[in-house]
């Protein structure tokens, strides 16, 4: 097995259009370093139409040090279209890469071609990609696996396991394609090993290995998918909606082997209302969505509220609203996932901050969701939904279902199936349990299940109260405190996908001797008050970065806690950007700018 | 069976209950139904059919939308789940999905039905789930006190068309043979012995049984679907009619002015449960497409 030099840390961006192959020959270059035993974070842009031409934008970052997003500068560049690339040449950093294409049948325009973009700065590596291609395998189509092992080529990887993931992603195609990808993989290779080297972005074999082998590549949306796998799905209703689209397409693949029935319904109130029908069989139900769909099911929601029912719903955010942009990220359904419905519906939303935590939290929403017998939304975005990142599953499968509490009434007595107990939750039975016959309902109702407006209030507080506990549910962390303990200038609050951002920048902010720290809030209902009280007395200051106009979790934190927040909120359809952070970091910190030491472009080293 | 019905009061009705055998079949909740209401011969034709068929009552769960008819699950001693207004298909549907030893019943208005709920009939129509559909027909919204519904006769004068309904009715059967249900059937309330038959013969069917069931709405319609105009106009089906030949069905569905009692339709193919089966033994013999999103590094 390769092992992965330490200190590594390079960002590798191919672009093209979506013709030229670009997001496969990005999938194969993640892969491959995942394999080789990288910290990988990937993430692609691609055009919201099926076909046509339009840019995409693969992103790699692979390094050996435990990483947190996606770098603002890229180390390398890879043009398989000039004209996409060209805007990107600027995000490659000085002494950086540039890889084109430099055939004769290439040259256009004056201006048209990248290398008359190409900063002083920058380290232009020009070649002739189509005449490679076409000398490798007759055809200009291999251009993508071309630059490939020309990447390989100039860091001095192996070849071994770009050929073993070319040859598992083309295995089911005809053996001519897999040997001639793998023809134009070595010839392009041949080219970039000769060629000089970059001197501080080398990766190679080292004596240390990192993560090692049992790392497991996957999108926050494979990792949702796997969760609720090792949880042990057994009902899935979903209908298609990006960014979600992907969980229910994996789930359709991996449950009925495992005896799990999976449905593609009419609408998302079909899927909601049939996930809710089967969670109330006792049934492990989940669907998946996105905001628009949210939106939709918000009267059903509440439905499981009231006749408390468990489901889990994952929802991935995309730009809202209506519509909206369907194909970027943004972080604007908190309100809806927290609030969406009528009347007082409190549920559980949990927004993991990686694809671990996409992991973890979807294994975990089940047993949530049974031990709460209430609806659990898992609020995650398309940012994080499509980006890769390297995992690492638990040996051992926590997340299996675990045998109900079987209940049981006196012989003559109804069953209080909305029992009022100390702890507010009800001891629950499922049909088909003789005895214990009860109707649900979204009327109030008192505790045997029937309609009943006097109890209204009392079974208020039934609903919210039995809540509260979840906060400290095993097992799960529900908010986390990063950098510098006790009292600090800044405080980085933070959910969701941007929090890989925010990490970022609070490293570096330390770096330039900022006293600062950051919290990731993961439930954001209930909120974990008093870790949050906490957080807000020890900073000085607190800065909410957040992707949506409104600033919906700042306005959450404000309403709970009553004390103002610095916002840092946009709606540009992106990922939030570590400078503007740390811009914003450095201003509430009050140093003289002057007395900042700002570290390199890098980073901070953690 | 055309013979004339005598109103049916709450206190005859609660003697009857006492007095009949079937009374583990009820909950302790007393139905909330105005009096004379078409739907207590509901409670009646369901019980009767539970009690015909031998089916565990643990083992039953009636779902239902909203609205009068819905309120049927808590006056029957089964499990229940009354939903939202128009969902009863699909929470049905999750419900036989989520566990396919239950019997499940699922109950609802014509608004529930066919106006808020529409869009879901013919999903659950075309998937063949396994369960009974019962629709309490009035031709009028009860809980809301009276507005027209997508089965209102046209020059229906209700509190929402107090100038008259302009919107020619649906025809229920006409849409649910042309679904794919593959049992349609028509009840009337007035006839409770021959509903009660046709709820037994629905829940016995292996598939998606739809019956409509015409029923009096005492208190919001005094012109309409009254007992003495729906006693003149049903009919009973042709005693030759093909139950398997669907346009005979259609032939007969169409005839909206004299409604026919009976099975319309009724045909065995794969249920949704089968279906799924057969999908989980097609899984275990393909390795299937390693499909989007997650790769193994190793
Ligand atoms: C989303 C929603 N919209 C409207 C209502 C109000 N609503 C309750 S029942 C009903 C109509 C009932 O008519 P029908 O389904 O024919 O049942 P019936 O009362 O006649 O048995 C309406 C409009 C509701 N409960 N929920
Ligand atoms: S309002 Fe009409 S439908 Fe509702 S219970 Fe009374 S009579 Fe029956
Ligand atoms: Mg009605």
């Amino acid at each position: 097995m390769m092992m992965a030099k330490t200190g590594t840390d390079i960002q590798i961006a191919i672009c093209g259009s979506a013709g030229d192959g670009t997001i496969a020959s990005g999938d194969i270059m993640k892969r491959a370093a995942a394999a080789m035993g990288f910290n990988v974070i990937a993430f692609d842009v691609y055009p919201p139409e099926i076909r046509g031409f339009g840019k995409c934008i693969s992103r790699i970052r692979i390094s050996t040090k435990q990483t947190y997003s996606l770098k603002q500068e890229s180390d390398v560049l890879i043009s398989l279209n000039d004209g996409h690339a060209i805007p990107h040449v600027g995000e490659v950093r000085d002494f950086g890469a540039v890889i084109y294409d430099d055939s004769l049948g290439s040259q256009v325009a004056e201006g048209g071609h990248i290398s008359a973009h190409i900063s002083p700065a920058q380290i232009p590596y020009g070649f002739g990609v189509r005449q490679i291609s076409e000398l490798a395998t007759n055809s200009a189509r291999s251009r993508n696996i071309v630059v490939l092992g020309y990447a390989a080529g100039l860091f001095n990887l192996p070849s071994d396991g770009f050929h073993e993931i070319i040859r598992s992603k083309f295995a089911t195609k005809a053996q001519i394609v897999i040997d001639s990808n793998i023809k134009a993989f070595d010839a392009g290779l041949q080219v970039g090993q000769a060629v000089f080297k970059l001197d501080d972005v080398e990766v190679g074999s080292d004596s240390k290995e990192t993560n090692g082998a049992e790392a497991v590549m996957m999108t926050g949306n494979g990792a949702v998918a796997r969760g609720f796998m090792e949880a042990g799905i057994e009902s899935y209703f979903g209908y298609p909606i990006t960014p979600a689209t992907s969980i229910m397409e994996r789930l359709a693949v991996d449950m009925p082997p495992t005896g799990g029935k999976f449905l593609q319904t009419e609408d998302e109130i079909s899927a909601i209302a049939a996930t809710i029908g089967a969670g109330f069989t006792g049934s492990r139900a989940a669907t998946a969505t996105s905001g628009p769909g949210l939106a939709l099911m918000a009267e059903m929601v509440g439905l499981g509220v009231m006749a408390e029912v468990p489901v889990v719903i994952a929802v991935s955010q995309r730009g809202g609203p209506s519509t909206g942009l369907p194909t970027k990220t943004e972080q604007s359904d908190l309100n809806l996932a927290v609030f969406g419905g009528s009347g007082d519906a409190q549920r559980i939303v949990l927004a993991p901050t990686n694809v671990e935590g996409c992991y973890r939290c979807a294994g975990m929403a089940f047993d949530i969701a049974e031990t709460y017998q209430t609806p659990v939304i898992l609020l995650i975005d398309l940012y994080l939904s499509n980006r890769y990142e390297t995992v690492i599953p638990a040996k051992e499968n926590t997340f299996a279902p675990k045998p109900r509490k079987k209940v049981s009434v006196k012989k003559g007595e109804a069953f209080k199936r909305f029992e009022m107990t100390e702890n507010f939750i009800s001891p629950r039975a499922v049909p088909g349990e003789a005895g214990l016959m009860h109707t649900a309902t979204g009327l109030e109702h008192n505790e045997l299940g029937r309609p009943n407006d006097a109890v209204h209030m009392d079974m208020s507080i039934k609903r919210h109260e039995k809540l509260k506990s979840a906060v400290h549910f095993p097992g799960l962390n529900v908010s986390k405190r990063f950098g510098d303990k006790g009292p600090v200038d800044v405080g980085i609050l933070g959910w969701g996908s941007t929090f890989g951002e925010i990490l970022e920048t609070m490293y570096q902010a330390q770096a330039e001797g900022i006293s600062c720290s950051a919290m990731k809030v993961v439930m954001l209902s209930p909120l974990p008050l008093q870790s949050l009280q906490e957080f807000f007395a020890d900073c000085r200051e607190i800065l909410v970065p957040e992707l949506n106009y409104e600033g919906q979790f700042a306005n959450l934190i404000c309403g709970a806690l009553e004390k103002p927040v610095t916002r840092l909120s946009r709606a540009t359809g992106t990922p939030m950007e570590v400078q503007e952070i740390l811009a914003e970091v450095r201003r509430l910190s009050g140093q003289d700018p002057a007395q900042i030491q700002i570290a390199g472009a890098e980073g901070a080293q953690t | 069976m055309n013979k004339r019905v005598k109103p049916v009061y709450l206190e005859d009705k609660l003697e009857e209950i006492r007095a009949d055998g079937h009374q583990e079949y009820r909950s302790k909740s007393l139905p909330t139904w105005c009096p004379g209401c078409g739907y207590f011969s509901m409670a009646e034709g369901l019980t009767f059919a539970l009690k015909r068929l031998g089916i565990d009552y643990k083992d039953v769960v009636v779902v239902s939308g909203i609205g009068c008819a819905s309120r049927f699950p808590f006056f029957v001693n089964t499990y229940g789940f009354h939903t939202l207004h128009g969902r009863v298909l699909p929470v049905a549907t999750g419900v036989k999905i989520g566990n396919d030893d239950l019997t499940v019943v699922a109950v609802g208005g014509d608004g529930d039905a066919f106006a808020i709920g529409g869009g879901h009939i013919p999903h659950a129509a075309r998937r063949n789930v396994n369960l009974t559909y019962l629709v309490f027909d009035n031709g009028i919204y009860g809980l809301t006190k009276g507005q027209t519904s997508p089965t209102s006769a046209l020059g229906f004068k209700t509190s929402s068309t107090p100038y008259e309904n302009g919107d020619v009715p649906l025809n229920p059967l006409m849409m649910l043979l042309s679904y794919g249900a593959s049992w349609v059937g028509q009840a009337y309330a007035g006839h409770q012995h021959h509903l009660a038959d046709m709820i037994t013969q629905a829940m016995s069917h292996q598939g998606f049984s739809f019956l409509r069931i015409l029923s009096p709405c005492v208190t919001f319609d005094k012109t309409n679907n009254t007992y003495s105009n729906l006693n003149m106009r049903v009919r009973d089906l042709p005693e030759d009619h093909d139950s398997s030949n669907v346009l005979a069905a259609m032939a007969e569905a169409s005839r909206n002015d004299h409604p026919a009692l009976g099975l319309y339709f009724k045909e065995d193919r794969p249920t949704l449960g089968q279906v799924m089966d057969a999908t989980i033994q097609r899984s275990l013999s393909s390795h299937g497409d390693k499909g989007p999103g997650q790769t193994k590094a190793k």
